[in-house]
């Protein structure tokens, strides 16, 4: 009887749940609309070919996706070598990042006794490193590297500070029932520090985000979005850059959003606070 | 010479420190197989490291801590746990969580299932299987700790202050459980309380611990058949008697 009715309540409580979603949707169709009409109203008072009104990058838009640029790269040919770029340079980091920051994590005097060297490369900014990724690689490797950089210390830091958060209790439990290390690191510690896991994989995607349009601004490949934002910005085509930022914008919000669906999933244990 | 007899099934002779701390002088008792032992103690003598000695998760910095002759292990000797602490994990719904101790020792799936919803019926989570912690109470949460800790059947059973978050007619029902479970199956339980009206009602024998340093001031073994009266004339004067006791260690 009592199990019915807390099944129901749990029941009702979705249901209020998806009503606030749809509600929350219609706020976020609200507040595009009135951005895109501020715009419009904008560029319509400045009145100038270099701010371009909503419907101008659409323009751009449609002739970039149907016919490419002025080298005959297709906007998509440039949207997935930045994707491409990030992921596998993302990829890098949280498979280097995780192991190393349990590990540490795991053995602070590891960190502590390692930490002169580790932490300094934490303040080179990725873009600091372009210069010399330019001269040490080429393509692909080049990319994957610096983003590989942007992505490790967010992930890596937060790994690291999610360990120490491990309840000795949890510990007790899985010790007095005779498990080993390995269980308690799969069955403990790894449940318990993968919240920190995934917040630092969302700033890390970020970053690499950041580090890509930077590391393809300056050049030595003929694709990515960056690169043609800057071939269209050296030819004053201003609509067809901003088609370049609100498409990094796009993606970086689409990649984000499939990371925050992958942590609703794996945190069902505490949806209403990951919320 | 005499015959050779087999250890009793706990056989405590430790000291222990926390650092320049002393927490346990010379500490020395036995629990015999079967045994229902209740330990009292002003808060802060080191029951719970007492506790922690025994189940192996703690080595005393002096003397042995031994369980069927041999050093406390709980890779070895299987011991269950009801810790005074929340110890569920938040992650695992209450079913999950109850099967923990029978995952780690590696038994088969469909038993797994069987006897995970007999020790949720026993206490009384039946319909809460699929629930995760921080949906049911605190309340509710000890009794998945003591579910989690009696699913295993382990023959050395230690329980730390388990009822103190339960409601009076739950803890009782809960003690008539434990106590079945002690009697149909034979196991040794060593029960950390500051209710002596608890300790008296479940308990063998009682140990009084003092203060810091702790050693065991007074050892009172109760011979009452089950179910014991709280109401009658020698459970009150053993009751008092115990209390007579704990009040010297302060
Ligand atoms: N990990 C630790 N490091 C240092 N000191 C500790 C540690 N654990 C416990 N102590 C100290 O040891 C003493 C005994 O603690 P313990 O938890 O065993 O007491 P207790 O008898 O269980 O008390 P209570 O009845 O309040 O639960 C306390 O003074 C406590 O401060
Ligand atoms: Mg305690």
């Amino acid at each position: 009887m009592a199990a019915t009715t807390k099944d129901e309540g749990r029941r009702s409580s979705i249901a209020t749940a998806m009503g606030a979603g749809i509600k929350i949707g219609a706020w976020n169709v609200v507040s595009l609309a009135i951005a895109l009409a501020v715009w419009q109203l904008a560029s319509v008072a400045v009145a100038s070919p270099f701010f371009p009104a909503p419907m101008q990058i659409v323009d751009a838009f449609i002739q970039l996706a149907t016919r490419g640029d002025t080298t005959g790269h297709s906007l998509w040919e440039h949207a997935w070598a930045s994707i491409e770029r990030v992921l596998v340079g993302f990829g890098l980091g949280v498979l280097f990042a995780v192991p190393l920051g349990l590990l540490m994590g795991l053995y602070p005097k590891l960190y502590a006794g390692t930490r002169s060297v580790i932490e300094p490369f934490r303040f080179i900014p990725p873009i600091a490193w372009i210069p010399l990724a330019i001269i040490f690689f080429s393509g692909l490797t080049r990319f994957a590297f610096l983003i590989f950089l942007g992505a490790f210390f967010p992930i890596f830091t937060s790994t690291l500070v999610g360990v120490a958060r491990v309840e000795p209790i949890h510990r007790k439990v899985g010790i007095v029932h005779g498990a080993g290390k390995l269980w308690i690191l799969r069955h403990v510690v790894i449940p318990t520090v993968m919240p920190d896991i995934m917040a630092g994989m969302r700033v890390g995607l970020g970053t690499a985000w950041l580090t890509i349009v930077a590391a393809e601004l300056a050049g030595g490949i003929s694709t990515g979005l960056g690169r043609m934002m800057t071939n269209y910005a050296e030819l004053i085509m201003v609509s067809h850059v901003i088609v370049g930022m609100l498409l990094i914008g796009l993606i970086g919000f689409l990649m984000n959003e499939v990371l925050l669906l992958v942590e609703r999933r794996l945190f069902r244990w505490r949806w209403q606070v990951s919320l | 010479m005499d015959a050779p007899v087999a250890p009793p099934k706990v056989e405590v002779d430790a000291s222990h420190r926390y650092g320049s701390l002393t927490v346990h002088e010379e500490l020395k008792f036995r629990v015999n197989a079967n045994e229902f032992v209740c330990i009292c103690g002003p808060s802060g003598c080191g029951k719970t490291t007492l506790l922690d000695m025994l189940a192996g998760i703690l080595v005393p910095s002096s003397g042995h801590v031994l369980i069927d002759g041999m050093s406390a292990n709980p890779k070895k000797q299987s011991i269950s746990f009801v810790f005074q602490e929340p110890s569920t994990f938040p992650w695992l719904t209450v079913a999950e969580n109850v099967a923990t101790g029978l995952k780690i020792k590696g038994v088969p799936a469909a038993t797994i299932r069987s006897k995970v919803a007999d020790i949720i019926g026993i206490v009384g989570l039946t319909g809460f299987e699929d629930y995760y912690p921080h949906q049911i109470s605190g309340g509710m949460k000890q009794r998945v700790a003591i579910a989690r800790a009696f699913a295993t059947e382990a023959d050395l059973v230690l329980m730390d202050e388990p009822f103190v978050s339960l409601d009076q007619p739950t803890r009782e029902h809960m003690q008539r459980e434990v106590l079945d479970i002690w009697r149909r199956m034979k196991r040794t339980v060593i029960f950390v309380t500051h209710n002596l009206e608890e300790a008296v009602y479940l308990a063998d024998r009682v140990l009084i611990l003092s203060a810091k340093p702790a050693r065991i001031v007074a050892e009172l073994p109760i011979t009452l058949q089950h179910p014991r009266d709280p109401l009658s004339a020698e459970f009150t004067e053993i009751r008092s008697k115990c209390v007579r006791w704990l009040h010297a260690t302060h």
